[in-house]
């Protein structure tokens, strides 16, 4: 067999850590070039992981690191799902380094920029890494990040969202350490795939404790309903580049490290029907609380808990179809919501408040922004020809193909959530584009490079939702890796 | 008394581990609960330093003569526990620089007397 050659996956994590820690060094050089430096970071992050994507859909590339066999060596698992969200992940970033250019004008830079390629680092590190420790390394590497950048404006909501934020999830951390310990008392190994094999099932007493311990843990990063009450507060003071990605990646990044350790480790398909009720009960709440909502940032900080609740449900549907939805819903959250922040932060920037009221006639002042908010809002309520659309479609047709009543009743819930959601989001546009402004001032438009990354993410959402057969083959795979264990661990262990 | 000689650092570990989550639930001030958070943090070090302890455990130096492998003190965990201190370092420190910008936007550190961000 021809061998082909391919970059090296570690260059995704390595490129970007190296980039971030020249910042501090280049800004005593050419101070001007620091904000480029994170565009370039994920820009190429992005070249290469579209050039894996044909290698990957083959076979996983396994990349072992200090050059020893498998289990004992420190080692990434580039797979399908992996690599799709690696390719979310640096899409994001890319587009919204470019939209952070004009828009981060006060603050220390310097640190907005490091902390910003951290962050995101730490999120690529999670989703292609194959060992339990380094998953918690990166995962803290992205949740200092985060933590640090909610506070970044120095303002009292800032302070005090990181606060909270900080406090929460360093005990959802100490809880994972305290599950990979557990893991690792009992199977003396720290591998993925190793663990894989040797975890048969996740039903006894002793696989469930540190399964309640790790889902607990990155459950208060995915924001799961009882675990959440952060969220709102973190991603609506932050600055919106910065909501962005926090509740387009972060909270997803959160996720998938659960759904990988749920599917791949411990194989818990018996506890999927707990997670069900999770997911619809996060939803209900968060559409429910984002209704009454008179903060824009926080309606949409809301609306990720509700879109996350959405994401969990199509998880834990548990068939090929639903992880497919699951995916797809994934992406499709991650294009609207970095959509709306960034079409948000440009519209708080020009009225000065983020109170929904204040925004009356910007559909005439600013016709672009208002333009891509409103792409950004019917997708994720999900109308036709959007990505969320075509997204919503796949969960509620993998529901309905289990043929249960449970799954019926459970699809009716969440059809009641997307009116919730149509709601909300429509007197938003009704605001933008039918009440009428007491300032008269000119039009003025947000900034080309903010207007460029909109551009590109409503240009995507529109493409999606009309073909999505384009990214369907590749969402399979993804899904059929997650689900599929035993191929997972052919390909680590060999 | 077998069994708390043998599971003394586990119930320490846990014990520490529960007092940190008893400060970080009762106590409303902030640098209390980072107290409480950095003893969650050393109790969940020590408990997985356990996983590995022998006692009179030696180094797992191979190369050493008269050396068997149940004489030696696993190392992984001391080399997870050596990270997991690294990140909580970093932790404490944001969290007591937060601290100290709490108090200057606030003038107050306890944090039932701070409720502007709500559901």
């Amino acid at each position: 067999m021809k061998e082909i050659t391919y970059i090296n996956p570690v260059l995704l994590i390595a490129v970007p850590l190296a980039l971030a820690f020249i910042i501090p060094i280049l800004k005593f050089v050419w101070e001007k070039s620091i904000k480029w430096i994170p565009v370039a970071g994920f820009l190429f992050d992005l070249i290469v992981s579209i050039t894996l994507i044909p290698i990957v859909l083959q076979k996983n590339i396994i990349v072992k690191i200090g050059g020893t066999t498998t289990p004992f060596s420190i080692n990434l698992v580039v797979g399908p799902a992996g690599l799709l969200l690696s390719i979310m992940i640096s899409l994001a970033g890319f587009l919204v380094a470019i939209y952070a250019l004009k828009y981060i004008q006060e603050g220390d830079k310097t640190k907005y920029h490091i902390l910003f390629m951290l962050l995101l680092t730490g999120a690529i590190g999670v989703v292609l890494t194959g060992d339990i420790f380094n998953l918690f390394v990166f995962f803290e590497v992205l949740c200092i990040s985060s933590y640090a950048l909610v506070g970044y404006l120095g303002n009292r909501a800032g302070i005090e969202s990181s606060i909270k934020y900080l406090i929460q999830g360093s005990i959802g951390s100490s809880l994972l350490l305290v599950g990979i310990g557990l893991i690792y008392g009992q199977y003396g190994t720290l591998n993925m795939a190793d663990l894989a094999a040797q975890i048969k099932t996740a039903d006894s007493i002793s696989l469930f404790v540190p399964m309640f311990f790790m889902i607990t843990g990155l459950g208060i990063e995915a924001a799961i309903f009882p675990l959440n009450s952060w969220l709102p507060d973190a991603h609506s003071s932050a600055p919106s580049s910065i909501s962005a990605v926090l509740s387009g990646i972060a909270i997803e990044v959160g996720l998938y490290a659960m759904m990988r350790i749920l599917f791949t480790i411990f194989a818990a398909e018996s506890f999927m029907g707990f997670l069900l009720f999770l997911g619809v009960i996060t939803l209900l709440i968060g559409e429910m609380s984002a209704f009454s909502q008179n903060n824009i940032k926080r309606m949409l900080a809301y609306s990720s808990i509700g879109q996350i609740g959405l994401i969990v449900f199509a998880f834990s549907i548990a068939t090929a179809s639903g992880l497919s939805g699951g995916f797809f819903q994934m992406i499709s959250h991650t294009l609207n919501k970095a959509l709306l922040f960034l079409a948000t932060g440009f519209m708080i920037y020009r009225t000065g408040s983020m109170e929904i009221s204040s925004f009356r006639g910007l559909g005439k002042k600013m016709p672009l922004t208002a333009l891509f908010f409103t792409i950004g809002t019917f997708s994720i309520i999900g109308l036709p020809p959007f990505v969320g659309f075509a997204s919503k479609f796949l969960i509620f047709k993998a529901a309905l193909a289990k043929q249960e009543l449970l799954f019926i009743i459970l699809i009716a819930v969440i059809i009641l959530t997307t009116v919730i959601e149509g709601a909300y989001f429509f007197r938003i546009i009704q605001t933008l584009y039918f009440k009428e402004s007491d300032d008269k001032s000119s039009k003025q438009e947000s900034a080309i490079t903010a207007l460029i990354p909109m551009f590109i993410f409503a240009l995507l959402i529109l493409i999606l939702g009309i073909y999505p057969n384009w990214i369907m083959k590749f969402i399979h795979s993804a899904a059929s890796e997650l689900l599929n264990k035993m191929s997972y661990l052919r390909s680590v262990l060999g | 008394m077998d069994f708390l000689y043998n599971y003394i650092y586990y119930i320490g570990a846990f014990g520490l581990i529960l007092i940190g989550l008893y400060i970080l639930l009762v106590k409303h001030n902030l640098i209390k609960m980072i107290i409480g958070l950095s003893i969650l943090e050393t109790g969940v070090n020590l408990f997985i330093i356990t996983l590995g302890y022998l006692d009179n455990g030696t180094a797992p130096i191979f190369s050493k003569e008269n050396l068997e492998s149940n004489m030696m003190v696993d190392p992984v965990p001391q080399a997870l526990v050596l990270t997991a201190i690294v990140i909580g370092l970093a932790v404490l420190a944001l969290a007591l620089s937060l601290a100290i910008r709490l108090y200057d936007s606030f003038k107050t550190l306890n944090l039932k007397k701070i409720k502007e961000q709500k559901w």
